[in-house]
């Protein structure tokens, strides 16, 4: 059943039983475009949409649409759609079910839940949509139920932070490591990945706090990080907090106690308060992920699949150290202020 | 009134929900005419695997509806369903996890939704809190009970394959192209259609919505009514929060948030009404359906969730205004 895109509007009694005896049976009508000049629609599904970092992710998927469109091979549409609440598990289900039905020509999808999300990706296995996982994993066999895992390595975000904090004690010193909350993957590996490696390449660096946790929200960090101050700040040098609002909370607790400067700190993630402190010195790196580079690949690997391309089974989207000294480098300033306007000016 | 009028009201009453839902896929199709001169995105819509989509995606608002028509008709409210679900998500999921069978956590999901319930109408009567600021208190507890039984964390239940049939409650095959969570849905409607249309109770739920202190001075038992009015709603807030787990998986603390705003919302939509004594099964289940289309609607016509969002509040307004514009008239 096919359909002329350019019906004229009219509402003339012959024309709209026409359109109403069409209608009925159009039921089952499938697929109805030339595949030649066929637009991929590709629906990317993020998290939630009003944070920071998703703004971000919006801008990587238009910046590949945009790119894919002007090589001219192929048309390209993305459809930006999150749930409705922030971070609805249930909501996001209920997108990944619907744009199945709809038969969208790929799904990237960043998972809220990484088994609730298994069944509705299945199903879209089954309906022969591809799906490629970005941000966070999921517990599904890559290869068979999604195309390919785009991520930042995290365990390896971990090693650089370790590395910049060994650097800026000078290999020496006593540190602490405050972790995120319990159960989250991502930070769980950071958390490892700094551990490892300040055990293996900084043997002098004493780690006298390694259990405590920040909680979920920024002002819970900060009450955890002044309790942590009040019993450490005559002795520990170093600090690495393994996300946004942990290292959030710790930068208020180190300069309400006026320690800021004084404590070396490497934190996780830009928000402008963390960056600004960097620009000041009070935070001595800043170790970043590249979200816009994360929906970007997404795109392009989903894009790749549709085409026939093999995958690998996971896409690095690279970590990189911003300090004081490179941070006002263009490409530092690309990941952690990036200009978002120029793609996202709708 | 006359009577005539009092018959055109009832009748008219119980046409609105559909009325509203033919504004909709009107609204649903003339924007498709005329943003792209066609049906493209309209006939996506109709399609009948989608509508079932939508149907399935509606249940759990639906289940709530049901339970809030019956809290509505009798003149109260209660807000305690969002957190009251996520709580039985919870229960649910530890009952699994430890090793107990889906039927032993079906039942503790249930008795999870009744007791949060009976509460609620227990505090209502005994303190005499109206069910706004009482059922509002609810929320913020059922809430931290959830939390706090999980310790903040999402409770996973282990082996996703093995035989929890808990988690095929909702989109297991039930009665031929019909799922499980659509069947219940049904048989769940019929019963409370049947239990307020041919039982005394019933009939009291409608009295004392309608006008209490005449209720009361007829001799009704208004509190004990209303106890097991918030009980019976209760559970099937329970139902709602099995078929939650269902989607889910998991046990999940802070799922369901807002999602009482969701449930009043179909039954305002459906002919409720906030001052008691009226709404209607059926129109519940419309305006459950017309919320769940919407959602749906919005994703395939690729309009943004914030459009989307004022779309809704618009259409719960404009369902209400109506309502209220033509039967004053014709009073």
């Amino acid at each position: 059943m096919k359909l002329p895109d350019t019906a004229p509007a009219s509402f003339s009694p012959g024309f709209l039983s026409l359109l109403l005896s069409l209608l009925l049976f159009s039921g089952c009508g499938g697929k109805q475009d030339d595949p030649l000049e066929k637009t991929l629609r590709i629906a990317v599904i993020p998290k939630g949409t009003t944070h920071e970092f998703w703004k971000m992710v919006h801008a990587g998927a238009i910046k590949a649409e945009r790119e894919l469109n002007s090589a001219g091979a192929q048309k390209v549409e993305i459809i930006w759609k999150g749930p409705l609440k922030e971070d609805n598990t249930e909501q996001q289900i209920n997108l990944v079910r619907t744009f199945v039905l709809q038969g969208v020509d790929g799904i990237v999808l960043a998972p809220l839940d990484k088994t609730a999300l298994v069944s509705p990706v299945r199903e879209a296995a089954a309906r022969k949509v591809p799906v490629v996982i970005f941000d966070s994993g999921l517990d599904a066999e890559v290869g068979k139920d999604f195309a390919t895992y785009v991520a930042t390595d995290n365990y390896r975000g971990g090693v650089l932070g370790a590395k910049r904090l060994g650097e800026v004690l000078g290999g020496k010193g006593k540190a602490i490591l405050l972790r995120y909350q319990v159960g989250s993957e991502s930070t769980m590996q950071r958390e490892n990945g700094f551990l490892d490696t300040m055990k293996k390449e900084f043997p002098d660096i004493e780690l006298i706090s390694t259990d405590q946790r920040a909680g979920a929200t920024e002002e819970q960090a900060y009450r955890k990080s002044q309790n942590l101050l009040t019993r450490f700040k005559d002795e520990v040098n170093g600090i690495f907090c393994p996300n946004e609002s942990a290292a959030a909370g710790m930068l208020g607790a180190l300069r309400q106690a006026g320690l800021n400067g004084k404590i070396k700190f490497v934190g996780f993630d830009a928000s402008e308060k963390l960056v600004q402190a960097l620009g000041k010195g009070d935070i001595d790196g800043l170790v970043l992920q590249n979200p816009i580079n994360m929906a970007y690949l997404g795109v392009r690997s989903v894009i790749d699949h549709i085409n026939g391309k093999k995958l690998d089974d996971y896409v690095d989207t690279g970590v990189q150290v911003a300090t004081p000294e490179n941070m006002n480098t263009p490409q530092m300033k690309e990941l952690h202020s990036p200009d978002l306007s120029k793609w996202l000016d709708n | 009134m006359t009577p005539g009028a009092v018959r055109f009201a009832r009748i008219y009453r119980a046409l609105l929900p559909f009325l509203s839902l033919a504004v909709v896929l009107l609204v649903f199709l003339l924007v498709d005419l005329f943003t792209n001169g066609g049906m493209r995105n309209f006939i996506k819509v109709m399609n009948p695997e989608n509508l079932m989509l939508v149907a399935n995606q509606n249940v759990i608002i639906a289940l709530g509806a049901l339970g809030m028509t019956l809290v509505i008709i009798n003149g109260g409210i209660d807000l305690s369903p969002g957190s009251s679900i996520a709580l039985s998500t919870v229960v649910i999921a530890l009952c699994l996890k430890s090793g107990f069978s889906s039927s032993v956590a079906l039942l503790a999901g249930l008795g999870t939704g009744a007791s949060i319930g009976l509460l609620n109408g227990a505090i209502i009567t005994r303190f005499k809190i109206v069910p706004f600021i009482a059922t509002l208190g609810m929320m913020s507890i059922a809430r931290g009970m959830a939390k706090l039984l999980s310790s903040e964390q999402k409770i996973n239940v282990p082996d996703p394959n093995s035989e929890i049939w808990l988690k095929d409650m909702l989109y297991g095959e039930g009665l031929g192209p019909f799922s499980n969570g659509m069947v219940t849905l049904v048989v769940l409607a019929l019963a409370l259609w049947a239990v307020l249309k041919y039982t005394v109770f019933g009939r009291y739920v409608f009295a004392i919505g309608s006008n209490e202190t005449a209720a009361r001075l007829c001799g009704l038992r208004v509190d004990g009514q209303k106890v097991l009015v918030y009980m019976l709603a209760g559970l099937f807030f329970g139902a709602a929060a099995v078929m939650e787990f269902s989607t889910l998986g998991n046990g999940d603390p802070s799922t369901a948030i807002g999602k009482e705003l969701d449930i009043i919302a179909a039954v305002v939509i459906g002919g409720g009404s906030l001052s008691g004594g009226k709404g209607s099964v059926l129109g519940s289940l419309v305006g459950a359906y017309i919320i769940s289309l919407l959602r749906n609607g919005c994703v395939l016509y690729d309009i943004p969730n914030p459009v989307q969002e004022i779309v809704t509040g618009v259409i719960i307004v404009a369902a209400v205004t109506i309502d209220q514009l033509l039967l004053r008239r014709r009073s």
